[in-house]
């Protein structure tokens, strides 16, 4: 085997105990995270669903021309933040209110006139869902001066927009708390690995081996830490969520490209920790 | 080669440590450096190595000059040298012939170059019977002799030897020097540090440079350099 897979693998073997110790620690550390990651993205997936539902419906005048209602529906059709239109005409808003509200059926049996207005109801592109953007739309549209009204639940959208930011904003926080510490505590075992090797690293100096070759097999090993670490927290991860899931229905897990992205960050993070380490231990001293 | 040119080295705490201080070590040249405890022999090796820069003067190593050198070279000047401690300092959990390989892999070597330089430079110190022995398992001066056989296996220019007899018997110091002589024999320098001045009684004519508190009191082979 080459010289830095080998020390690598030999480390493992010659310091079975520290080698686990650090594993365990990256696994507590990324599995951690990894709870407070899908809590958040529970939330947030709650939060979508809401927003799904925010729409822009715009009430026409009777004796609208379909012509130019028409006109409307391309115009809307143009605008990027729309995703869909549709026309409900007359007709169909009281089909619709006789199904929806069947104890009042009778009173809309026996009408002589259809009192609802036709409509076109507008529904947003995500990301275009903000009561900002929703506003900025309903201003566009009720220049028109067939629209009679538009309507958008103003109210309980800019309280969405709140929720949202308040989720945004913790998320960041409190996710960032817990990458620094999960990085901190991935830091200091691998700083454990490198004091036991204090005499490896002089001799290795004496004799002239560079400090990038000092460095190959620590990275390595760092790295090899990290992705098992990663996955032993998977591991823990995914029976945690199973005992959850049988009692809270319906909850999102991560995505398989989340999962690898996971992984790979644990490796990383193990690299890293191992590359700041070793700039203590390698230049730390005189050269 | 090397060359001391008027050097000094100042620590910040305890002051001068060597005072002006010039010599020439030739090629294939053995020298004994001697002197009480706190004389500078330990400075003067590190200067060689460059681990100390010093205050004043220049050291001159095999084309590398301590005015000159940058630090990602320090390794290369490294590598043509060969150094021994009276503290072995060999890695305890790796046999004889792993504590010598291991020199030659974090340099880098092709392997079959490194199956082939261990034993022979095993042999050549004494010690091709002991190659799968670990360090514990070994006496001071075996250890001593694994230590010499690590700082050449590399082919250095010259073998630095700071005190290597420091830690043995007068019996086994007599016949650590007799390994570094043999390699001197074979043509390569050899800067060998001791305070133990009847080690030296054994080799009259040898050449020997006398150190105290920081300066060079004595050279015995001084010569148009
Ligand atoms: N890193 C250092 N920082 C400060 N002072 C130092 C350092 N290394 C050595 N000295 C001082 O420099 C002087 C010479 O030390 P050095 O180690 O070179 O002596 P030595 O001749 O090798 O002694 P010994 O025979 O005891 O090994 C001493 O007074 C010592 O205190
Ligand atoms: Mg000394």
């Amino acid at each position: 085997m080459r010289y830095t897979p080998r020390e690598a693998f030999f480390a493992f073997r010659r310091a079975p105990l520290l080698s686990a110790l650090s594993v365990v620690t990256i696994a507590f550390a990324l599995y951690t995270l990894a709870v407070f990651g899908l809590v958040w993205l529970n939330i947030e997936r709650v939060l979508d669903d809401v927003a799904q539902r925010v729409e822009v419906i715009v009430f026409l005048e009777d004796g609208t021309d379909p012509a130019e209602s028409a006109t409307l529906m391309s115009e809307l059709a143009t605008y990027p933040e729309v995703d869909s239109i549709a026309y409900v005409s007359k007709d169909d808003a009281l089909a619709r209110a006789r199904g929806d509200l069947s104890e009042y059926r009778e009173l809309y049996e026996d009408l002589e006139v259809n009192p609802l207005p036709a409509s076109i109801e507008i529904e947003l592109k995500p990301g275009f869902r903000r009561s900002a953007q929703v506003n900025e739309i309903a201003a566009r549209v009720e220049r028109f001066p067939f629209v009679e009204e538009v309507k958008y639940g103003e109210e309980w959208v800019s309280k969405l927009n709140f929720l949202q930011d308040m989720s945004l904003f913790l998320g960041l926080v409190v996710g960032g708390i817990f990458a620094a510490v999960a990085f901190v505590a991935i830091g200091a075992t691998i700083n454990l690995v490198l004091i036991a090797r204090e005499d490896e690293f002089a001799i290795m100096k004496m004799v002239g081996a560079t400090p990038g070759f000092i460095a190959q097999p620590f990275i390595l090993e760092g790295f090899v830490k990290g992705v098992v670490g990663a996955i032993l927290a998977l591991v823990l991860l995914t029976a945690t969520f199973s005992a959850l899931e049988q009692r809270v229905l319906a909850l999102g897990f991560y995505t398989p490209a989340q999962i690898v992205t996971g992984v790979a960050l644990g490796g990383v993070l193990g690299a890293v920790g191992s590359i700041l380490s070793l700039r203590r231990h390698l230049y730390g001293g005189t050269a | 080669m090397i060359l001391f040119k008027n050097v000094s080295k100042e620590y910040p705490k305890t002051g001068y440590a060597l005072r002006d201080v010039s010599f020439h070590l030739r090629r294939g040249e053995f020298v004994f450096v001697t002197g009480p405890s706190g004389a500078g022999k330990t400075t003067l090796v590190k200067l060689v190595t460059m681990e100390e820069r010093p205050s004043a003067g220049t050291v001159r190593v095999s084309g590398f000059s301590s005015d000159r050198i940058k630090r990602r070279e320090i390794p290369y000047l490294r590598r043509r040298l060969g150094v021994v401690f009276q503290d072995f300092r060999l890695l305890k959990n790796r046999t004889a012939r792993e504590n010598v390989a291991f020199s030659m892999e974090v340099i880098g070597t092709p392997r079959e170059q490194i199956g082939l330089a261990v034993p022979r430079t095993l042999a050549a110190v004494g010690l091709a019977s002991k190659a799968d022995h670990l360090p514990a398992e070994l006496s001071g001066g075996e250890q001593q002799r694994v230590a010499i056989a690590r700082a050449l296996v590399n082919e250095p220019f010259v073998l630095l030897a700071d005190e290597p007899t420091g830690n043995l018997d007068e019996r086994v110091s007599k016949d650590i020097l007799r390994v570094c002589k043999d390699i001197n024999l074979r043509g390569m320098a050899v800067l060998f540090v001791t305070h133990n001045r009847t080690l030296l009684d054994d080799y009259v004519g040898a050449r020997v440079i006398e150190l105290d508190r920081g300066a060079l009191v004595s050279d015995t082979g001084a010569g148009d350099s």
